[in-house]
């Protein structure tokens, strides 16, 4: 999302870099303060398009709950409870580091930057694998989307796994519902926090290079946003997903 | 303030020399697929929206050519159902949707705003990439089999139908990342790179139809993407959420797919009528009358757009409940919309009106518009709905507003940025007999249509009842003028391109802020960085310097 | 601490080579073009970052330990006002809307109105949708009942009941009345 080097091939007919120009401010900008406030409006405007992106998520989980109450219980139950919890706790440190790292590049604290950085990308990896171990035990018990449901799958070939038992027998009608809704959640957020890695390694890059300063820290401030993101849509997934209270099966309300 | 950079920067190196612009101030092929330049990237745009346009006007032609006769006139009704289909993807999605914001808005927002570009020109770049690669899954659809859904892609039938669907799907995902990721661009550059003097209430009306479009681009379209993701899984994974077997809700498809595609038809209006907002000042040289309301009643489509998306659905099986408050709801859009008519006829009263071709395409968007929000509002009454649910009025209906209206904007907006763009002028001539041409040839087909579905004509239907011929075959003998018509206006074009005189620097005498720059522009589009002391329709306080043609 | 103020003179000193043009009036509430050169950026310190994921922590564990306590239907309700808080910590104080530009928040806001819009009329859609009747095929009124308005009549279902396990093709939405959540 940064616009923030100046790279674009007009400047090389310019010639030589203005001195009220700094090489980091594009040419149709004035000064700084305005680059920066409109790099911060356009993350705003890209953060209101993934809330509004997973929100059709959210309405499809309302409508199913509401419908198959017993089995989102049921299915919610058949997660474990404190992989989540703790992977909840590793992203909202993440959020932390990710603030953090904000706050040491805008006073221009190198170093600093780059240890919150490297912690904020280790916490979305131990986010990761935590989450592959989930799926895996999810794929064994056949515990999957759909028309899949029902059959233990290996995780990576996701060919049957033969002889092996799976719960989704005994679970109320419906179950695979919730685990459909899971899944497209949690994987929808997994690629999220794939792609937040992915841009973090290149702001690690360009911080290591020496491209931030107290003047310009824009890119890792708009990274930052997009991270929190990230972490805001967990923390609704968290309690949606793993913390559905228990209701006996033929109870209704 | 650092107001002043173009004197110190100079554009390209040739500061001041009347011979570069933005066209030739770097030469060949890299220079255009590498260009950050907004005004380069809106022609891409132009070029590709043109293309798709006459590619699915084709789809159009072949249509109205099966339905001359009951029964096979030269296509199997698999064949038909494939051409509607793609008639309807390419339209909405690879057309219309990009048509005016990317092309027409690309090149003149930021020249109407007295910037040098757009706030993010990589992002620009990228979405113009985005929408080819779109483009490119929905074409490899169409190679590998085609899609006979309708664009609408209703569950179950999609998740069901053999063909490339999932393909075509992705197509439409993808090109949506270009729609919004031009919203949070243009949201941005409106905010934050007004030249100084250019408050709000000064904004050009055509601009605040943008900055209403992009709030819609942004927050309606990632819905699109999550419906069209689901629907993929749905196809590949087979997850059940739209499957009424697996426990899941068909119907739910329609309101996640309406939610977006409502607004998509404010997406597709909106900046129609910002075209309309400026021809008709341009052509009257008067103020329009009531500004604020103009501007006000775009923002409050753009509001009311998410809250009527279900009249679409009223005979879908959703509850009657929700039907009777959705009805309800969906005459609201006709207060904004009634504001903006009485506004534009309000300030074409008793003005001196000089029709000019451009102006003949507003003075007939109103017209058709008009036609085409009136029997928006037969449709939202609940109990006449029912009726004409899915029969040829509706079709008439919102081709009424999207071609009779949009399209006719488009074509409004882009005589009359023309000469600003490319530097040379059209034979006005024969524009005034393209127009007239293609006039006469819209009208026609759809005129007809409007009684067909009123008589019980159901649409997207290959065979019908021997009573509708006459009415369908005097729709397709229009079309054949107005594609007549189209394909005049198109060669007209390109021998402005060949042959045109060399277009003045403000050949309709407008006060508007973009006919400040030369034409074509230089690279950084002013001369000088422009100071607006005066709104864009103050031909009162507007200098004859300002106004002349040169 | 460095205040990130200091390059203040810096611009004033560009200000004043290019200082020709006039501000514009300010009537967009400091959203205009041409604010203030320097970066506006509001350092918090470690403790306040610290505070605010204590907090965050905190509300996690209530929200884990509310979810045994047996509340029915109103455990959706509570994760999610708990969710909220942690959510108006985060935008608050991580994403720095409170020393930020307005606009951001009204961003934030819309996109937060409209999929509440998304959300009040989707389910008003569903809450009153009535539900089929596994007896008849028919859709029958949730309240009485009765037979609801243009519902249509399965002709198969009328034959022969022993196709009763079978979604019937009418289905719009809730399968099978047994599973209604609806308290009758």
């Amino acid at each position: 999302m940064s616009e923030a080097e100046v790279a674009d091939e007009h400047h090389d007919d310019h010639g030589e870099a203005h001195g009220d120009h700094p090489k980091w401010l594009q040419h149709h900008w004035d000064t700084p303060a305005q680059q920066f406030d409109a790099a911060k409006i356009g993350m705003w405007a890209f953060l209101g398009q993934e809330l509004l992106f997973f929100s059709g998520l959210f309405v499809a989980y309302a409508i199913y709950r509401t419908w198959y109450g017993d089995a989102f219980a049921a299915g919610s139950h058949e997660l474990n409870r404190t992989m989540g919890a703790a992977n909840t706790c590793v992203l909202l440190f993440s959020s932390l580091t990710a603030a953090l790292s904000v706050r040491s590049s805008q006073l221009g604290k190198k170093n600093e930057t780059t240890m919150w950085i490297v912690l904020t990308i280790a916490c979305a990896f131990i986010f990761l694998i935590v989450k592959y171990f989930e799926y895996t035990a999810k794929f064994h018990h056949g515990l999957l989307p759909g028309s899949a449901f029902g059959t233990p799958r290996d995780m990576l070939t996701f060919q049957p796994i033969p002889g092996a038992h799976s719960p989704a027998g005994e679970l109320p009608d419906h179950t695979h519902v919730f685990f459909s809704l899971y899944f497209v959640m949690t994987g929808i957020h997994g690629i999220h926090v794939i792609i937040g890695i992915g841009v973090w390694a290149w702001i690690l890059k360009r911080n290591l290079r020496g491209d931030f300063s107290k003047r310009y820290f824009t890119p890792v401030d708009v990274t930052a946003l997009y991270w929190h993101l990230v972490d805001l849509v967990w923390i609704y997934l968290f309690p949606m997903m793993y913390l559905i209270d228990y209701v006996a099966p033929g109870h209704k309300g | 303030m650092a107001a002043i950079t173009t004197d110190q920067h100079g554009h390209g190196g040739h500061d001041g020399d009347p011979n570069v612009n933005y066209l030739n101030n770097t030469r060949g092929i890299w220079s255009w697929i590498y260009t950050l330049d907004h005004k380069r990237i809106g022609l891409m745009y132009l070029a590709a929206v043109i293309f798709f346009f006459i590619f699915a006007g084709v789809m159009a032609l072949l249509v109205r050519i099966e339905l001359l006769t009951p029964g096979r006139t030269i296509v199997d009704p698999d064949t038909y159902n494939r051409i509607f289909t793609i008639h309807g993807v390419v339209m909405v999605f690879l057309f219309i949707i990009p048509a005016i914001p990317a092309s027409l808005g690309n090149f003149v927002l930021p020249m109407m705003l007295g910037a040098k570009d757009v706030a993010f020109p990589r992002l620009n770049l990228l979405s113009y990439y985005i929408y080819i690669l779109g483009a490119t899954f929905a074409v490899i659809s169409l190679l590998s089999g085609g899609v006979d859904t309708g664009w609408t892609f209703y569950t179950p039938y999609s998740t069901t139908t053999n063909g490339a669907v999932v393909l075509m799907v992705l197509g439409a995902f993808i090109a949506g990342f270009s729609s919004i990721l031009t919203g949070v661009n243009f949201i941005t550059t409106i905010h934050k790179l007004r030249a100084p003097g250019l408050t709000w209430s000064r904004l050009p009306l055509f601009l605040w139809a943008i900055y209403a479009t992009s709030i819609l681009q942004v927050l309606a379209t990632p819905v699109l993407a999550i419906t069209l993701l689901l629907l993929m899984l749905e196809r590949t994974l087979d997850i059940g959420i739209f499957d009424a077997h697996k426990g899941g809700d068909p119907v739910l498809f329609q309101h996640f797919f309406w939610f977006y595609s409502h607004p998509a038809v404010y997406i597709m209006i909106l900046p129609g009528m910002g075209i309309v907002n400026e021809l008709i000042a341009t052509f009257t040289h008067r103020k329009i009358m009531g500004y604020r309301a103009v501007f006000v009643s775009s923002l409050a489509l753009a509001l009311f757009s998410f809250l009527v998306w279900a009249h679409h659905m009223f005979t879908s099986g959703m509850s009657e409940y929700a039907n009777m408050v959705f009805s309800a709801l969906t005459f609201l859009v006709a207060i904004p919309s009634g504001v903006k008519v009485f506004n534009w006829t309000g300030t074409l009263y008793k003005a001196s009106i000089w029709t000019a071709s451009p102006m003949l395409y507003a003075l007939a968007f109103l017209f058709q518009f008009c036609i085409g929000g009136l029997t928006g509002l037969f449709l939202a009454m609940l109990a006449v709905d029912i009726h004409l649910h899915d029969t040829y009025f509706v079709v008439a209906h919102f081709h009424y507003v999207m071609v009779g209206s949009t399209v006719f904007a488009f074509w409004g907006g882009l005589h009359y940025w023309w000469p600003k763009m490319t530097g040379k002028m059209y034979d006005e001539k024969t524009a005034k007999r393209v127009f007239w041409t293609v006039f006469v040839g819209y009208n026609g087909v759809f005129i007809p249509q409007f009684v067909l579905g009123s008589r019980g004509m159901p649409r997207r239907y290959y065979d019908y009842l021997p009573q509708f011929q006459t009415l369908h075959m005097v729709s397709t003998f229009f079309s054949w003028i107005l594609a007549v018509g189209l394909f005049w206006m198109l060669f007209m074009f390109i021998q402005s391109l060949r042959h045109g005189k060399k277009a003045p620097r403000n050949p309709w005498n407008s006060a508007g802020y973009e006919w400040g720059a030369p034409s074509p522009p230089p690279l950084e589009n002013f001369v000088k960085q422009p100071v607006f002391t005066r709104g864009p329709y103050d031909y009162h306080l507007a200098t004859d310097a300002e106004i002349a043609e040169d | 601490m460095t205040d990130p103020h200091d390059d203040h003179e810096e611009y004033d000193k560009v200000e004043n080579v290019h200082g020709v043009v006039p501000p514009p009036p300010r009537e967009d509430h400091g959203l205009g073009p041409y604010g203030a050169d320097e970066v506006h950026a509001h350092i918090g310190s470690y403790r306040m970052y610290f505070a605010v994921f204590m907090g965050l922590i905190v509300f996690t564990l209530l929200t884990v330990g509310v979810a045994s306590i047996h509340l029915g239907r109103a455990n959706l309700a509570v994760a999610v006002i708990i969710a909220s808080v942690k959510a108006v910590l985060v935008c608050t104080f991580f994403m720095h809307l409170k020393d930020d530009n307005k606009f951001n928040s009204l961003i934030l806001i819309a996109a937060v109105t409209f999929i509440g819009v998304f959300f009040a009329l989707t389910l008003n859609d569903v809450a009153y949708r009535e539900k089929l009747d596994t007896q008849s095929g028919n859709r029958v009124a949730l309240e009485s009942g009765d037979k609801a308005p243009g519902s249509w009549e399965n002709p198969v279902k009328k034959e022969g009941e022993k196709k009763e396990g079978e979604t019937p093709p009418t289905a719009s939405g809730v399968p099978s009345a047994e599973k209604s959540p609806h308290p009758n």
